[in-house]
Order: C-alpha cells, then structure tokens, then sequence
C-alpha cells in the first residue's frame, strides 16, 4: 500500500465515503491524513460489504492507528472467517498488535472469536502461554486477566489448562503479593469455577488455601488482598470467621509477638507476624470486630470498641462508614 | 488528619513502590491549611470545555474516533454540572452530529457509518437529554425507538446478559447503557429484561465489588456469543457462573446502578413467597458497600478514590466508586432514616469545626476528602480535571472528576414523598400510548389481560423511582464555600435532574408534579 489510498490505483475502484456529508460537526476530532483517508475507504468498503484481502489490509491498517475502531475488528473477523483465512495464522498475526494495545478490550475479544472458532485444546494452551509473556509486562490488565479465566472455563480441560494455575498464580504473588488480579484467579481457580482435579477433598483443599493466605498476611499484614482472600474463602465455604480468631489476635496487636521465646514451639495454623510488620493491621482489626459482632452478646461492646478506635484513631477516613457498622450492629442487638 | 504512608510492612514490591511514588507526587498538592482557600477554576474548565466543543479534540483523540457520542456527553453534562447553559446554535449541530451517528438498524454507533454499540448508544441519549427536545429539529422524535429495541433484543443472550455489538464482547458496562437508555425511552418489557438480575448477580465477586462478565457456559451449556442468542430457558442451577475479572469501580457502578433500576422489575416479576413467580435473586449489597468504602484513599492519596484493591487513587472513580456509594446506601436502606447516632465520641475529635460537617453528612464516605482530593490533585492549572498529578486533562477525566465532586457536594436519595406525588398524577393510557408508538410491528406484545397490567405497573414502577431521586434539604456540604457549588446530578443517570425529569416525562408521556410545588416560596 502507498501512503494515502486515494493515491493508490489498487483502491481506483472504491467510492471513498466522507464521515460527515451535510453536517458541520460539533466537537470534531483532528485526524491525520492517514487516518482520514483509511476510514473514508473503509466506509466506502463497509457500504458494499466487501470481504476481501486488501481489506484484511484495511483494518489492519485502522487498527493499528486506532486500536478502539471495533467496527473495524467486525468487519475484519468477518472478512476473516468468509475467506476462510486459517485461524491460527490470524492469531500469529495479531500476537504483535495484542503486545502493542494490550489495554484494547478489541484485541482480546478478537482472539476470543478466533480461538471460539478453532475449537482447538492445543490452540488454548499455546494461547495460555502467550498471556504470560503479555502478563510479566502487565501483571494486572484487567482484560487479558478475564480473558484467561475464560479461555479456562471455555475448553475446561483439567490437565492441560487447569493443572498449571496455581503454580502460576504462586510465581506471580511470589513476585508481588499485592497483585489483587493474581489473587483473585487463585479465587477463580480454587473456588468459583467447580471442583479441580484432586480437590475433591472440600476439607482439605479449604486448609490448604486457609494456610496458604496466612503465609502471605504474615509476610504483609497490611496487604488488603490478601485479607479479601481470606474472607472470600470463608464466606464461599460457610466458614465462622471466628475459627480464625487465634490467627487474627496476632495481628491486632500492636506489638508483634516477641520471637525467640518458644522458637521451638511451632504454630503452623497461626503463622506470626513478620518482624517488619506494622501493627495492629487495620484489617485484621475490622476482622476482628466481626468475629465479634457476630458472636453478640457481651462480645459486640467488644466490636463497638473496635469499630471505635478505626473510626477516631486508626481509619479515620472511613470513620462515617465504622459509625454506621456501629449503628447498624446496636440496631439489631 | 494524619498523613501516614500506607504501611508496607518492611516488604516491598512492585505495588508497595508505585505506591509510595505516587503519595509523593499527591503528597505535595495537599490542601492548605484554611480549606476556605481552595478554589475550582470554573472559569477554566468552562473553557477547557468549549474550546473540545468548537475548536474540536486535537489528533491524540484518534482514539476515540469510535466513542463520539462520548465526547459530546462528556462535554456538555460537564456544562450542565458547571451551571452553563447551551445557545441554540450549538444545540443544533449537536443535533444534527448525533443523528448522524444514528445506525439504519437502531442504536447508535461510535461515528457515522460505525456499527451500533450499546455504550456509544447510552452516551448519545444523554446527550439529547441536554441538548433536545420533542418536535421538529429536537431530536427526541428522530430517535428510532422502535428499532433501537429490536437493536436491544438482537444482542440478547440466553444467560441475561447482551453483547455490546454485533459480533462484540459481553459487558456490564454495556447492561447499564441499555438500562439507562431503556428506562429513559420507556423501552423496558419484561422480554428485554428476563434473566438480567441474575447475570448481574453472577458478576459480583468474593471480594464484593462487581467485574465485567460472568461465564455462562456451564450453566447454559454454551457461551459461544456468536450462535447464543435469544430468551432464557431453564438452565442448571446448581451449575457455576463465575465472574471474570477482579472487582472494579467501572463495572461496580454499571452493576450497581442496573440492579437499582431494575428494582421495580424484581418487585413485580419475582417472588419471594415461591408459586408462579422466580424466586427473588440477590447480591450482597453489605459487601458491596464495604468495597467502595475500602477503595477510597488514605488521608496521604487525598481520600481520592481507587478502582481496584491494590492500585492507584484516580479522579474518575470519584464517580464511578464514590457515586456508587449512595447506590449502596439505598439498597441497603440506609438512605431512608435518619436515627440518632451515638455521637458521644464526637466532643473529643471536635478540634477543627468537624462537628458541623458531622451534623449535616449522613453519606458513608468521607465527602470532604474527596472534594478535597479533586480540587487539590485533580484540577489542571491550565483547565480542565484529570486522573492525578502531574497527568494532563482530558475530556473523560474532566467530566467524571466533576460528576464526582457533585457527588461528593449533594445528597442525592430516592424520595419515598415524590415518587408517591409522581405516582398520584399517573396517567396509565399516556404512558401505554407512548411506549406502544414505538410499534405496529414485531415488538413485544403482552400475551393477556393480566400480562397487560403487569406491563403497565412495570412502566409506572420505573418511572416513579427514576423519578424519585432528589436532593435531601440540608445535606449539600462545598469545600472552598459555597462558590465552589456545581449542579447536583442524577446518581443513576449522571445527568442533572432537570434533564433526566425532563425526558422521562416526555417518553412516559407525563405530567408530574412540580418538584417545587410543596416547598415554601422564597420570596
Ligand atoms: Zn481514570
């Protein structure tokens, strides 16, 4: 292709179409040349529906000045699947433009229809592959996260595509265990999405992860996704928060507990404090309270404290929001 | 309040560093002490503002050559929360842009000749709740309603949710444009809205925020988008639905705002009681308000607001997140009483006037911070808002910062006492007539009496509660003083009340009670 289409005798035959004919546009946008040019022929394309190479050509060319263009990404999975075009051959070409525009939704619900179409076990775990190269970049994009999860759920096959999450997973919080978007696939792995391969023993898979989130709060208490997690698998399980009232104490404290003392004396189930930890930790804290809270009786005076001194002391800006779990607590008591 | 970094615990990593810069960086644009001080360069973002609207948007706005309708609402709501009105003129051609944009087949497309989308749909309808009007050159009655629900019911999917275009993504962002759209246009029918309070409920996460899609396939025994279309059947129940993607402020406010509107529909169509009826879905709307309370940042961010655990405070989720807020508080019924707190600890933190923000704020997020977390941190010094320092503005930053701090100003709340006025002066035949002008043809058609009444009920349920929502007397607070005021806007709509009363009374072809009619006069 040439610079501009409309220079190019190859396009002598399409009838470019202006965006506006009779109308002076509020708000316009500058576009370059190229881009002016580009889209002009592509209306005058989408206007006689046709599908050929050269507007394979096209798109390509609008996408990579304008990624966002889903009309353009139609009209190219269309173009693509009515020339019969090998799917995976597409893939391999879009890996480039997925790299580039990783934060386009466009990009990834384009692989999605590829990979829909190829119906392809194999196709689905290069795929996973992929997203890992695009992931060490990007640890937390959002949609090449829930595209993951669903390219899993999508051709559900345990040992080639499940089997390998969770070690993944504990590569990635390895590396950063804030990453929420890490943990929240270790939640779509182990909880949301039915019964992995040797996870049948409900009990035993609920102790595992039990234990694997009070390793990482104890490596950072403060870390908020962490504490989500262990909320998340509670609820999801029907579990008390307050079979978890030993481990929470050790991190509402304000001093961690001095080491050394029983250093032989080993609690697994109630993994300390680091020694760096900054404590108490605010969510252990409302963790705390609502162990209590639960518990009524005496024990919500103990909550309201608690709630208190987050309200005026410890979290003060979410002190309106600890005064109505005050409220809301001594209304139902 | 203190300005402790967030703790780290002695363990950084990549999350804990790139937040420890970015509290420097809004560190430094703290309010000053005298908070009389602050000011909203009106004047500049007015200017800002109308500058993208005549001059038009330089070329790094390429990027949003399939989101046009959005600049124009982004723009011209920004006006309306800033107080600015339009001249005739620019009405016009706004007009004129947007039909435009309007597809053959119905919705509205991202620019001329672009496929329909629903967002791109919902942006253009605000859009004309501001600029337009019934009658000739109003725009109002160009708008192919008729094929906008066809439009609307050929995105359907079996599992409640839509795709946001032919050939598109599933998305709740793109639930909440059609909602919003259909509820303005009076659009809804319990056709278009079978099985969507159960989609939405699948897309809360364990962490209680919402995320953009859930996974039908197990439960549907198919989640190809391209051959799944069409009503719900029965499905397994016992089947998971997972949600893809973590919790985010986006997709929460989307979801949030959906299942408020769609209250009406549970209301009527669902039941608790079990016979004929589904039984009543749900979400857990505690959690739900304990997400967006944990997203707004410490005293050291400026109490801005982030969209996901772990990541950075932003001005846009000033709306998205702090607008959702009050959205928590009405499903959970908090917004209706006003019972005494116990305020005792109140005499001890009493130090700088806190008490009178105390008094009048009922709201459960900290309103004065973010006020002062968008007027320190996101206004430009050369107009417009944005994300955070040192960012440039832009368009969609400008609109959500303010909408945000409008949020962040009004009390916003359903009010039991109008939509019962707005439902006193219900004309049912208006109302049916209007919604029916949208077909001879194939849209839906109640199958009986009874489905006929149901119908109308749903259309008077929908109206009055949309309608319901005003501001609470006594309640709007200005950091800076009452010179910093911009326009309260409609926590489910994000327009102003005048235009969201506006084109609802006219689409429901009603004639509600003036809002002002039972207060005393002023003069
Ligand atoms: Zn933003």
């Amino acid at each position: 292709m040439s610079e501009l289409l409309a220079d190019d005798p190859e396009w002598a035959d399409v009838v470019p179409i202006r965006q506006y004919e009779n109308v002076n546009p509020i708000a316009p946008i500058f576009y370059s040349e190229e881009y002016k040019d580009a889209t002009d022929y592509f209306r005058g394309v989408l206007k006689t529906g046709e599908m050929s190479p050269r507007v394979l050509q096209l798109t390509e060319r609008i996408i990579r000045m304008n990624p966002a263009h889903y009309t353009a990404w139609q009209h190219r999975y269309k173009t693509v699947i009515s020339l019969k075009i090998p799917l995976e051959e597409e893939l391999e070409l879009m890996n480039e433009i997925a790299t580039t525009f990783l934060k386009t939704y466009q990009v990834w619900h384009h692989r999605r229809l590829l990979l829909t179409a190829l119906t392809s076990i194999d196709a689905a775990a290069r795929e996973l592959e992929f997203l890992k190269t695009v992931l060490r970049a990007d640890a937390k994009n959002y949609h090449t996260w829930s595209f993951r999860q669903w390219i899993l759920a999508h051709f559900n096959d345990e040992e080639r595509l499940w089997a390998g999450e969770r070690a993944y997973i504990e590569d990635l919080l390895e590396q950063d265990v804030r990453n929420n978007s890490a943990w929240h696939h270790r939640f779509f792995v182990v909880f949301s999405s039915g019964i992995r391969l040797g996870d049948e023993d409900r009990d035993q898979m609920l102790r595992r992860e039990l234990s694997f989130v009070k390793e990482k709060i104890a490596l950072a208490p403060n870390n908020p996704s962490a504490w989500n997690y262990l909320r998340g698998a509670l609820e999801h399980t029907n579990t008390p928060f307050s079979t978890l009232t030993t481990f929470v104490e050790l991190y509402t404290t304000s001093q961690p507990p001095s080491r050394g003392r029983d250093e032989d004396v080993v609690d697994l189930d109630n993994p300390p404090p680091s020694a760096g930890a900054q404590l108490p930790a605010v969510a252990a804290l409302e963790f705390l309270a609502d162990i209590y809270e639960k518990e009524g009786g005496d024990a919500s005076a103990k909550a309201v404290e608690i709630w208190k001194s987050l309200a005026n002391e410890k979290d003060v800006i979410r002190k309106k929001y600890w005064e109505y779990r005050i409220r809301d607590a001594l209304s139902k008591a | 309040m203190l300005n402790h970094p967030t703790p780290t615990d002695g363990y950084e990593t990549y999350t804990s560093r790139l937040q420890k810069e970015t509290e420097e960086l809004i560190k430094k644009h703290r309010p000053p002490h005298d908070t009389a001080q602050i000011e909203l360069q009106k004047k500049l973002h007015f200017e800002f503002l109308l500058r993208n609207l005549r001059q038009g948007f330089p070329e790094r706005y390429t990027s949003q050559d399939a989101s046009q309708p959005w600049l124009i609402y982004w723009t011209l709501h920004g006006f309306s929360i800033l107080g600015v009105g339009l001249d005739d003129q620019t009405k016009k051609r706004t007009i004129d842009t947007l039909l435009a944009m309007q597809h053959p087949e119905g919705g509205f497309a991202g620019g001329p000749g672009q496929t329909a989308h629903l967002l791109p749909t919902y942006a253009a309808v605000c859009s004309f709740a501001v600029v337009g009007r019934p009658g000739d050159g109003g725009g109002w009655d160009a708008i192919d309603r008729k094929k906008m629900y066809d439009f609307f019911m050929s995105l359907k999917r079996r599992d409640g949710s839509f795709l946001v275009s032919h050939h598109g993504e599933v998305d709740v962002r793109g639930i909440y444009c059609l909602l919003a759209v259909a509820t303005l246009l009076n659009l809804l029918t319990p056709e278009l809205l079978a099985g969507v309070p159960e989609f939405l409920a699948t897309c809360q996460t364990y962490e209680g925020g919402f995320c953009n899609a859930s996974f039908p396939g197990w439960a549907f025994e198919a989640d190809d988008p391209e051959t799944e279309s069409g009503s719900p059947k029965t499905y397994d129940l016992s089947a998971p639905r997972p949600p893809l993607g973590e919790a985010h402020g986006g997709y929460t406010f989307c979801a949030a705002a959906s299942w408020v509107l769609l209250q009406p529909y549970i209301k009527l169509y669902y039941s608790s009681a079990g016979g004929s009826l589904p039984p009543v879905p749900s979400i857990n709307t505690r959690a739900l308000l304990r997400w967006c309370v944990q997203m707004q940042g410490l005293p050291i961010e400026l109490g801005g607001f982030k969209g996901r655990t772990n990541k950075l405070v932003d001005g846009c989720y000033s709306w998205w997140v702090g607008g959702c807020v009050v959205l928590a508080e009405t499903l959970l019924g908090v917004t209706a009483t006003h019972e005494a707190v116990p305020h005792e600890h109140h005499e001890e933190s009493d130090e700088d006037g806190q008490k009178s923000w105390d008094d009048a704020d009922d709201s459960l997020f900290n309103r004065k911070a973010l006020q002062e977390y968008i007027l320190c941190a996101g206004q430009h010094p050369a107009g417009g808002l944005r994300d955070k320092p040192p960012k440039p503005a832009d368009a969609y930053h400008t609109l959500y910062c303010t909408a945000g701090l409008s949020a962040a100003q009004h009390r916003v709340i359903p009010s039991e006492a109008r939509e019962k006025a707005v439902i006193s002066a219900w004309h049912s035949s208006q109302a049916h007539a209007k919604a029916e002008s949208r077909h001879p043809g194939t849209a839906y058609a109640p199958s009986s009496d009874a489905d006929r009444e149901m119908l109308d009920e749903l259309r008077k349920g929908i109206f009055a509660h949309a309608m319901s929502w005003s501001e609470e007397d006594g309640t709007a607070v200005y950091v800076g003083g009452a010179a910093n005021r911009v326009n309260a806007t409609h926590p489910l709509f994000n327009l102003t009340v005048t235009h969201s009363d506006g084109m609802l009374s006219y689409f429901y072809g009603q004639t509600p009670p003036s809002r002002y009619a039972n207060k005393p006069a002023t003069k």
